[in-house]
Order: C-alpha cells, then structure tokens, then sequence
C-alpha cells in the first residue's frame, strides 16, 4: 500500500528540552491515523511538524510526493470575531489559491459548490463566519481544507470543543472524505470513544514512548493506557483529571 | 467647476486614489492595520518635510521615508506597532522630525499646511501621470498578490498552514501601504490618510459579506466621498478633506445603523 506520511526517528526539542525524540511511523493513502496521549505529549508539535512549521532537530517526514502533495489542516478553533463580516463561502474559498486571475474560475466554483454541499455548509453559505455555531464553524474550516483537495488532512483536536452530535457529524464528514477520495487522515483526540469509532491505527505517545498499532490493539490494552496517561500527569502534580478529563474519563469505557 | 483645470485635474486624482484607497484599504481594515497606516503617513509628513529641507522633490522624500518606515515596521513585527505605546513613540517622533526639518528648511507656512492637510488646487498634469502609475502599480500587485493576500488577511492560520509566506505577504503589504500613503498624502494630507484609507472599507464591512464585494464598495464610497468632498469645497472654499472625511464617516455611522436594524429584525424572526 502507498504510503503517503513516513515519518522516521523525528527528534524536536524546544530550549533543550526534548518533546519528540526518535519518532516513526506512516500514514498510507485513505488511512484514518488517531494519535492519543496526554497533553505535553507533543502531539500538536508533530503535526506543526508535519505542516512544516516546526523544523525537527533529526529525522525525516517524507509525503509521498513532496512537490505535489497537498496538506490541508483543521485546528481546535480559530479566533474568529464574532464581528467578522465575510461569508461562510468566501471563508472556505479563501483556501482556493492555485487559479491565476484573483476572480474563480467556473471549474473552482463547481469544486466550491460540491465540497460546501458535502460538508453540508452551503445551507448557512451566506451567512457570517462570526455568526455561525461552533459545530458549523468546524465544518466551514473543513471546507476550507477539503476545497484544496488535500491528500493529507490533519484535525488537531477539531472536535474538541463540540457537542457529541456535531463531534460524530464532523467524523463522519471525515471519513467520507478519507474512503471517497483517499484522503488520508492524521487526528488527534481525547476521546478514546471518538478514535475507537473512526480510527484505523492509532499512535499513543507520551514523551519518549511512542506505540503504534491498530486500535484494537492500543485501546484494549488499558495497563498501558493508564501508564502513559498517569506517568506524565504524575510530572505535573498528578493532577490526570485536570489536565485531560476527557482521556481519564474515557479510559474505562467499553467498546462500541 | 469643470471649466477650470485645477478642478478637473483634482477629480482625475481624487477618483484615482479613492479607487486605490477603497482597495487596498479592505486588506488594512482585515490586518487591523488602520493605525500603522496612520503612523506610515506621519513618517510620510517627516519625509516630504526633508525634502524640502534638501531640496528634493517631496513625493520622493515621502516614498523614501515610507518605504523605509515600512520595512522597519516588518522587520520589528506588526504586533509590537499594534501596540499603543510603539505607535505614539514612531508617531510623535516621525512628527517631530516633520516640524524639524520643515524649521531647518525654513519653508514656508503654505507647504506645510499643504503636508499635513492635503491640497487639491496645486496638482498639475506631472502629479497626475505620477498618480496614474502609483494607482496602476498599487491595483496590479494587489490583483497579482490577491488570493494569498486575502487568505492570509482574513484566516491567517488557514494562510500559514497552508504553506503561504505569510512574513513576507507582511512586508510586501506593508510596502504597497507605504507606496499608496506617499500618493494619498498630496491630496487628504498626512492627518487624513487613514480617514481615507480605512473609513470607506470599514463602513463597506457592514453592507455585504463578500470580500470583492466589500472592494467595489470600499471604492465607490470613497470616490463618492471625494467627489462629494471635491464639489462642496468648491462651492463652500471649506476644506476638501473635511467633507471627504464627514462624507464617509456619514455612510459608516449609517452602516452601523442598518446592522442594527438587520440584527433586530433578525433577532425577531428567530424569537
């Protein structure tokens, strides 16, 4: 199988101190990656990783064809005014960059079209970005990614902050997009219930330990879930509940 | 008023920076750079006042002392000039260099008054061609610069992940702003610019939820406002600047109104 991410013995330290070191792993083509683990795990440094924006000290990230491959990226939130006055549509067309005239051409506003009508954001198209709801807003960034016609798509906890539907509706989105058109898919979440529903493989990471394996392998495995959860909040005041009620709270459910 | 040249000299110009003014200015109201545009026009002001302390021509001292002012604003980082106390230091001391060489040079008090608020009746045909190119140059860069420009104005995550140069889309930016405050000075003066530059495009943000819509808009208030502000200076020998500045601070404040009424209107449909 195509692999579309390799990532071999990643090593980003920030002020000498380590926070990913000696990282592998690979993504293939249409593969839903979760990557779990405490805050402080890294998690976000390798994805900024990833995007280029954070220059590892050693390793090597390689996409499977560095001059063609299209990275989209949705965060946790934005900081959007609740003032700012342009459109859902012309947020997600804002992604749009690759036409030579500053105006879309027909081609683009048929792929703005679809992908708002696969996202199912063309329903509040008009309406302000500032004004949308949280669940709404996350599907419009989402867009705003998939109009690029990404081959990798990376969610740094995109469903954090959302209801359980607009959390389930969002993966679903995802998905659709990882199986209909290959994407494929790196996601970071705390929610174990969430990755056991969508992942294919999932990386767990801690600083310095790093297992990958499929999801049935990393979740059920709850002695090591629970020491890697408790060995970083262990550092930090043992306080697992405070830094990552999500993941604590997650630790014991059952599989769907 | 057309009979005289100075009159249709000023309405070429005046349309020409306004549509430049309009464009531009929706990307400096996005960047929420309304008070660096400000302080560029200050050191605008200091630049045209040395050169006419040296002798030089003062759109050349403008666009030096701008262009510099700029780069020195992009290598520093736009959020330290966000910042109020950097934008009063730049700003009084770019001042006060203005009022020191305009001592030095001896100049007189007609120049000045000119700097700082702007005049329409001593624009000749050179000004205009120089006005020409600078509006031509400025709409060209923004047109060939658009869709990274708008990413990165209104979703500067989106632009940054998305592997845009978002630093140097910055300075470039800052560096067009300085190439159309030089041009703007000579007609609204150095106190106006940013009247010019912001107030057409922020009045623009509460009629329509398009970016290029807000950029046709943004234009045509301010060539309403300029052309409104040209005929009513003619008539009443008040300042032009004044009424360009109430005409658009007037479709503003109506603006607000006409959200708040969409706002209502709205909040009692979904009640």
């Amino acid at each position: 199988m195509l692999h579309r991410v390799r990532v071999s013995h990643l090593q980003v330290s920030f002020n000498g101190e380590e926070v990913l070191n000696d990282l592998s792993f690979d993504v293939s083509a249409g593969e839903m990656f979760a990557v779990i683990g405490p805050n402080g795990a890294g998690k976000s440094t390798l994805l900024k990783s990833i995007l280029g924006l954070i220059q590892p000290q050693n390793g090597r990230i390689v996409l499977d064809d560095e001059s063609k491959t299209v990275v989209g990226y949705v965060p946790q939130s934005r900081v959007i005014d609740d003032e700012t006055p342009i459109s859902a549509r012309d947020f997600v067309s804002l992604g749009q960059l690759s036409g030579f005239f500053p105006w879309p051409s027909m081609q683009e506003r048929k792929v703005l079209r679809e992908i708002m009508s696969f996202t199912d954001t063309d329903r509040f198209a008009r309406k302000p970005i500032g004004k949308l709801s949280g669940g709404e807003r996350q599907r419009v960034f989402l867009a705003q990614a998939l109009v690029r016609h990404p081959d990798l798509l990376l969610l740094d906890e995109s469903t954090a902050n959302l209801d359980p539907d607009a959390q389930e509706r969002m993966m679903e989105l995802v998905q659709k997009a990882a199986s209909d058109w290959g994407v494929s898919v790196i996601f970071i979440s705390h929610d174990l219930e969430l990755v056991r529903k969508y992942a294919d493989r999932v990386l767990l990471m801690s600083r310095g330990f790093y297992k990958t394996g499929t999801k049935q392998e990393i979740l059920n495995d709850q002695a090591m879930l629970k020491n890697v959860y408790q060995s970083i909040s262990s550092e930090a005041d043992g306080a697992l509940q405070q830094k990552s009620p999500s993941a604590g709270l997650s630790l014991s459910a059952s599989p769907r | 008023m057309f009979q005289y040249d100075f009159m249709q000299h000023a309405f070429i110009a005046g349309t020409l920076i306004a549509v430049m003014c309009g464009v531009i200015g929706v990307f400096i109201v996005a960047r929420s750079l309304s008070f660096i545009a400000h302080t560029l026009s200050h050191i605008g002001f200091a630049g045209a006042a040395f050169a006419a302390y040296a002798g030089i021509d003062p759109l050349a001292g403008l666009l030096a002392f701008t262009l510099l002012g700029a780069l020195g604003v992009g290598q520093m980082g736009v959020r330290m000039f966000r910042r109020d106390a950097s934008i009063s230091v730049i700003l009084s001391l770019a001042l006060a260099l203005g009022i020191l060489f305009l001592s030095l040079g001896n100049v007189q008090g007609n120049y000045s008054r000119t700097l700082l608020f702007g005049s329409v009746v001593g624009i000749d045909l050179q000004d205009i061609w120089l006005i020409v190119v600078i509006t031509i140059f400025v709409i060209l860069v923004l047109g060939a610069g658009y869709r990274w420009l708008k990413f990165d104005s209104f979703d500067q995550v989106g632009a940054e992940a998305a592997g845009l140069p978002i630093r140097w889309i910055s300075i470039g930016f800052l560096l067009l702003m300085a190439v159309a405050v030089s041009a703007t000075v000579q007609i609204v003066g150095a106190l106006l610019v940013f009247a010019l530059m912001t107030v057409p495009a922020a009045a623009a943000r509460f009629f329509t939820q398009s970016i290029f819509g807000m950029i046709l808009l943004s234009s045509l208030i301010a060539i309403l406002g300029v052309w409104f502000g040209l005929t009513a200076g003619y008539y009443t020998n008040a300042p032009v600047s004044f009424f360009i500045v109430a005409f658009d601070a007037a479709v503003y404040f109506i603006g607000m109104a006409f959200q708040a009424i969409i706002r209502r209107r709205r909040g009692a449909e979904t009640a």
